[in-house]
Formats: structure tokens, C-alpha cells, sequence
């Protein structure tokens, strides 16, 4: 007890150094030492003003109801175990009374007073016998504790001992407070940290003018920085994939401009090569005259959830893709017969090439004209090839381009023509010619298109022949959309849920995978439009999708 | 549509004795080799233009007068005419259905001789294909010398 020491060592019958000792552990307080020493070298202050009085604080609980041993240095150890951990209420002694009641009690003589009937032979042994208790509030007024002076001597307060009273409250008031503030705090940061590190999130702040930047155990983690390497936005941003450090950058500066929000999601590049895929969200802190003090934010490591949707893709692209390779199995008629024409007209061009020279008599003109529908064949059936190769391709470069709807389903109908004859079935096609444009994926549309195509034939084909009718409608929305509707004279949609049909496995058919028209759902809607299904009021189904018109400029982009 | 007009005035040609004077390159040669034996034509029908062009030719090398059709109704209307002794024909036209063109085929008089040519082998070809009694049936492509021999043996038959 040195500093109690001190206190005592510079008393005198000056006020200076009561003030002193006030100053001297308010910058205790200021300094945030423990509150024992705090409440501890408060009594001895004031047990210093007066000879023979004896002080303590008792600390009320944070449930209100029980007491807690504050400060007492010169009472009797058995008297202070004694009243640590009493309830308070409206006969609990002067402390008890006075936390209950909220104000000073003064018990003149603590061996008459019916309060200290429970406390009477304690008092008794420590000699005690007045006490006068007053609480400590907060300065919202909440009760923190109370301060109590007790003397040998039955008697009440003077004038010189109230006032001590006052001042030792408001310094113990100002000390508890704090105290229960900085729990209030630490509590507050553990349960922040503890749904941070469970919910996988690193804290941090940037002070741009400093220079320095702060971040949590688990951000150094996720950014791979040693725990006592000094930090700064630079050195923050150097870990961003070199790809989007230049807009990250940008993105910092645009919310330390307007004082706003920041919001990106971008790869962090650790050392040894690690990649981490995080989205990173944060605010500006501004003091009151508008200026910036800190940029504060978390980042959350979202390289799981990017996986799985990566994978989610490629699973998706798969089967898109496995859809291309199944129609095509269905659309052999068409591909051998596609390939089979340019084929015969070349063996029976160069057949004939032959035979006129074997004859002798070839017109040289003749002969040209034979080379010439030979190599025109070729070009076609390399032009076969060349689409089949389109379709069954996985899609390396996906790219979009401005697309007349009407020349799509022209270029499908081409591929298909022969299965459609071959199934004996008509398809009619009502174009309207002021369909807008739409910005797609070719081959995504063309399969598309083939899907509802052959879904069509195939609901037509228990049809008689001259019943086999597809009808494949475009009509312009307003100029802001293309639809696309293809209509058939089948058996129609499951009644209660037309929109059924777009569901995973969906299938009416015997070698249906039930995944066409989940692929032709998920790539309409990748581009922007809708696709919805209907039995027509007159028989059949009918399917109608709507892509959104390009907009002005004409521009490839890619998807 | 350019090609079906060629495909027109060659088969006008072919009634021709002589090579006339003006005609462009393509018709002139054409018109020069399937002039000689009027007497006795092949018909072709074939929706394909360039397979139609290059079946004249071939049996033009092999010195068979013939006369093309790119539309089955064309010949049709040609058939309710003119005697018809030999017909080759694919069998899946557009826009008609198949049998419907083969059942008008059949009722010509006095019935063709038929040989079938497709790009198709499926049962379904086949069966379509057998119902008309083709005295051949060649899937596209095929070997030209036993193309030819067919032709020559349906034409042999015709004038028996």
C-alpha cells in the first residue's frame, strides 16, 4: 500500500492535499488501473481527513440484488467477509437500506437501530457503532454501490463529514461506471470476435491519414500477414489478385470520397500462391466536422461457396452439354442425310468425270463444270461438319452476338428438316419481321430451339400424319423483347402444372433423361428472359420464351 | 430457287436435237451429252439440287437420256403426259408427305419402272420405299457402276 502511504504521508490540515489526492486518483481512473486500488485508495483518502473514522464501498452487483466487497482497508477482515455477497432490501443495515431505498442512511447508534438487527453482534465485535451509508449512482441515476463511514461513537454526520461523503461518491461513482462501461465493452468485443471467427470473418480499419491499418488474429490469418507485422491500406491491398487490384484501389478511394460504403468481392493472392475468393464490405467513420477518421470493414472468405459454384457450373455445363450430344443422337436422320446428299452428288460428279474421259469426247467446259458442283459439295458437307461440330462442342468461348430469332429458327429447321419429314410431321413457322433483335448465345439458342423442336415431335408422333402440325410463332413485345413460341397438337401438358415439365427428371418419355427443358429454362433465363409452358385452349401444348431486346449498339460481348 | 430454274431449262433442253446456239456454259455442256437418245428418258426426281445435277451428269456419261425434276409435282404433271418408262426417285420430298407423292407415283399408267435412291438406311425408308416395288433401291451414296447397270436393266425391261 505505497500509494496509501502517500496519501496518508501528505496529510495536512490544508485542503491542497485532499485535492491532490482527489486528482491523484481520478488519473488513476484516467489510467484505467484496477478498481480495488481505485475504491482502495479512495477510503484511505478520506479515512485520512478525519482521525478515528473508518470507510468502505460496497459494490452492488450487476443483478442489483447482491453486494459485493468494494473497499473497506481498515475494517475487521471478518466484518468485510461477512457483508460480501448480503442482498440489499429495506431492513439490510445502512448499505443494504440505503443501495435498496436510493438515499443516505444515517444510523446514529447501530446497537438500537432495528436496520442493523441482523448485523448487530458483528458491529458489536468490530466496535462499531454508527454507520452512515449513502449510494453511488451512475450518472444515469442507476445505484453502483454505496460509500459508508462508521465511528466508535454513537452519533450522526457533520457538516465537514457530508461533504467527504459527497465527494467520495462522485469519485467512486466516476470509477465504477467506467469500470462497467470497459466490461461492457470487452464483453461486447469477445461476443463480436466469437460470431466473427465462427461465422469466419476478419475485422479491420484503415486510417488513411496515419497510414496504419488494424486487423483482427483471423483477418492476418485469411490475408497470411504475421501477427506483429505493422500494417497499412498498401500493404492490404497488395494481397488483392493483381487482376482486380486496380479497381479495388479505386473502390477505396470512391467510398473515402463520399464518405460512403465499400463493397467488392475479389481474390486474395497469399503468399506461397494460396488464392482466396472474399467479399469485403466496410464503412467510413467520420468525426463531427465531416472528416475522415478511419475506414472500418470486415472481409468474408467466400472460397467454399465459389467452389461449389464453380462446380455448380461446370456440373451445369456439363449437362447442357450431354443435352447437345443427345439430340444430336436424335437428329441422325438428319445429319446422315445432310452429309449424304454433297456426298452423292460428289462420287456421282467425279463418276462421271471419269466416264466422260474414258469416252473421250469431254467438252473442257464440261469438265470445269463437273470440278466445280464437286468442290461446292465438298464445302457443303464441310459446312455439316462444321455445325454438327458447333453443337456437340463444349462451350469453350461463350459468345454472345446480336441475333435475328427469325434466321436462328430458319437455321434450325435446315438441321432438322429431314427428321421432321421422316416423322412425317409439318412445321409451319408465322415469323413477324419486326422481331427486335436479341444478344445470345447461338448454339445456346439453336439448342434451344431443337429441344422444343424434337419435345414437339415426339408429342405429335401418336398423332394420324395429317394431324403431325408444329407451329413455331415470333412476335415482337412492344420492340422490347423477342418471343418465341412453339406450339404442337400432342396430348399436351400435365394439367394441374404445366410448368412442371421445366422441373430436374420431369419426363413423359420412355427415353427422356428429363433434362432438356431444365437446360433450355437455365439458359433462357442466363440471358435475361423467360421461358413458360401452357396447354393452348384448342389441344397441344404450347411453349413461348422471351429474350430481351439488345440494346442500341450492336456490340459482341462476351457472355 | 436459282438452281430449280437451271434444273427447268435443262430438262427443256433435253428435247433438243441439236445443241442450240446461245447457251451459257453449264446448259450447253449438259444439253450436248443427254441429247443423244431422246428416244427412251430416264426421269430423276430429287428435292436436292446439287444430287439432282449430279445424277444427269452421270447418266449422261453413260450415254442415258434424261430429264430432271427438282419437284415431285413437276414430274408428276410431266407423267400425266408422257410416257414414263423409268423413274429414279428419293422418296422424302418437303413440304408433301412422302407416301401421298409415292401413292400418285404408283397410279401412274402404265406404271414406272422405279428405282429408289435415299440419303436414308432406316427401316422406316425401307418399308416406305418397298411399298412403290422399286425394281432397286440404293442408299445415297452409292456405287456408280451398279447404279448405272440397274438403270440400264429397267430401261431393258421397259422396251420388252
Amino acid at each position: 500500500m505505497s500509494q496509501a502511504n502517500k496519501v496518508a504521508k501528505g496529510q495536512r490540515e490544508t485542503e491542497e492535499p485532499f485535492y491532490a489526492g482527489q486528482t491523484w486518483i481520478l488519473e488513476m481512473v484516467a489510467a484505467n488501473a484496477p478498481l480495488p486500488e481505485i475504491l482502495t485508495n479512495l477510503v484511505l483518502l478520506m479515512e485520512a481527513q478525519e482521525e478515528g473514522m473508518l470507510c468502505s464501498i460496497l459494490v452492488l452487483g450487476s443483478d442489483g440484488m447482491r453486494v459485493r466487497h468494494g473497499a473497506a482497508p481498515s475494517l475487521p477482515e471478518a466484518y468485510v467477509k461477512a457483508v460480501n455477497g448480503a442482498s440489499i432490501g429495506p431492513r439490510n443495515g445502512s448499505c443494504g437500506t440505503a443501495m435498496f431505498l436510493k438515499r443516505p442512511v444515517v444510523v446514529t447508534d447501530v446497537l438500537t437501530d432495528p436496520l442493523w438487527a441482523d448485523y448487530r453482534h458483528l458491529a458489536e465485535i468490530c466496535g462499531l457503532r454508527a454507520c452512515w451509508s449513502t449510494p453511488i449512482f451512475s450518472a444515469q441515476g442507476d445505484v453502483l454501490g454505496s460509500f459508508a463511514m462508521y465511528r466508535q461513537e454513537p452519533r450522526g454526520p457533520n457538516a465537514e463529514e457530508t461533504h467527504l461523503t459527497q465527494v467520495a461518491t462522485h469519485i467512486a461513482g466516476i470509477a465504477i461506471e467506467r469500470q462497467r462501461v470497459q466490461e461492457t465493452l470487452r464483453e461486447r468485443d469477445a461476443r463480436i470476435n466469437l460470431a466473427a471467427e465462427s461465422a469466419d470473418l476478419a475485422f479491420w480499419v484503415i486510417y488513411p491519414e496515419q497510414n496504419t491499418a488494424w486487423m483482427s488474429d483471423k483477418g492476418r490469418v485469411m490475408y497470411g500477414f504475421d501477427s506483429n507485422l505493422p500494417l497499412n491500406r498498401d500493404r492490404i491491398c497488395a494481397r488483392v489478385h493483381p487482376d482486380e487490384r486496380a479497381a479495388v484501389h479505386a473502390a477505396f478511394d470512391r467510398a473515402c470520397a463520399s464518405h460512403g460504403l465499400f463493397e467488392s468481392e475479389h481474390r486474395l493472392v497469399l503468399p506461397y500462391g494460396k488464392t482466396r475468393w472474399v467479399i469485403v464490405r466496410g464503412r467510413c467513420l467520420v468525426d463531427e466536422h465531416g472528416h475522415l477518421l478511419e475506414l472500418i470493414g470486415v472481409t468474408i472468405d467466400v472460397s467454399a461457396q465459389k467452389q461449389a459454384e464453380l462446380q455448380l457450373q461446370i456440373q451445369r455445363e456439363e449437362m447442357s452439354h450431354l443435352n447437345r450430344v443427345a439430340l444430336m443422337g436424335e437428329m441422325t436422320a438428319s445429319v446422315a442425310h445432310e452429309l449424304n446428299q454433297p456426298l452423292t452428288a460428289i462420287a456421282n460428279n467425279a463418276s462421271a468425270a471419269r466416264r466422260f474421259l474414258e469416252r473421250g469426247n469431254i467438252d473442257p467446259k464440261l469438265l470445269q463444270q463437273l470440278l466445280q458442283d464437286m468442290v461446292a459439295d465438298s464445302q457443303r458437307a464441310g459446312e455439316v461438319i462444321r455445325g454438327i461440330r458447333a453443337l456437340v462442342q463444349k462451350d469453350k468461348t461463350v459468345v454472345r452476338t446480336v441475333l435475328n430469332l427469325n434466321s436462328v429458327i430458319a437455321d434450325t429447321l435446315r438441321l432438322v428438316s429431314s427428321d421432321i419429314a421422316l416423322r412425317e410431321s409439318v412445321v409451319v413457322t408465322e415469323m413477324d419481321h419486326s422481331l427486335p433483335q436479341v444478344e445470345a448465345v447461338p448454339v445456346q439458342i439453336q439448342q434451344v430451339l431443337l429441344n422444343l423442336i424434337m419435345n414437339a415431335l415426339d408429342a405429335v408422333e401418336a398423332r394420324p400424319p395429317a394431324e403431325r402440325r408444329i407451329i413455331i410463332s415470333t412476335r415482337s413485345l412492344n420492340g422490347e423483347s423477342a418471343e418465341v413460341s412453339v406450339r404442337d397438337f400432342g396430348i399436351g401438358l400435365p394439367k394441374d402444372r404445366p410448368d412442371k415439365v421445366f422441373d430436374h427428371f420431369f419426363s413423359t418419355k420412355q427415353t427422356g433423361m428429363g433434362m432438356g427443358l431444365t437446360i433450355v429454362r437455365s439458359i433462357i433465363e442466363t440471358h435475361g428472359g423467360k421461358i413458360s409452358a401452357e396447354n393452348a385452349p384448342d389441344g397441344g401444348a404450347r411453349f413461348f420464351f422471351h429474350l430481351p431486346a439488345t440494346r442500341g449498339d450492336s456490340k459482341s460481348q462476351a457472355a | 430457287m436459282k438452281i430449280e430454274q437451271e434444273q427447268t431449262e435443262l430438262t427443256e433442253n433435253n428435247h433438243l436435237p441439236k445443241p442450240p446456239k446461245k447457251f451459257s456454259d453449264k446448259e450447253l455442256s449438259v444439253a450436248s451429252v443427254t441429247s443423244a437418245k431422246a428416244d427412251a428418258e430416264v426421269c430423276l426426281v430429287d428435292d436436292d439440287a446439287s444430287v439432282l445435277r449430279s445424277m444427269q451428269y452421270l447418266l449422261a456419261s453413260d450415254g442415258i437420256a434424261v430429264r430432271a425434276f427438282n419437284k415431285p409435282e413437276e414430274f408428276l404433271a410431266h407423267a400425266a403426259n408422257h410416257p414414263v418408262p423409268v423413274v429414279v426417285t428419293d422418296i422424302w420430298m418437303e413440304g408433301v408427305t412422302g407416301l401421298e407423292i409415292l401413292a400418285r407415283m404408283c397410279a401412274i399408267s402404265p406404271r414406272p419402272r422405279v428405282i429408289v435412291i435415299t440419303a436414308r438406311d432406316d427401316l422406316a425408308a425401307r418399308a416406305t420405299a418397298s411399298a412403290i416395288g422399286p425394281v432397286a433401291f440404293f442408299i445415297k451414296p452409292f456405287n456408280d457402276e451398279e447404279f448405272l447397270a440397274a438403270v440400264r436393266d429397267a430401261l431393258e425391261q421397259a422396251k420388252k
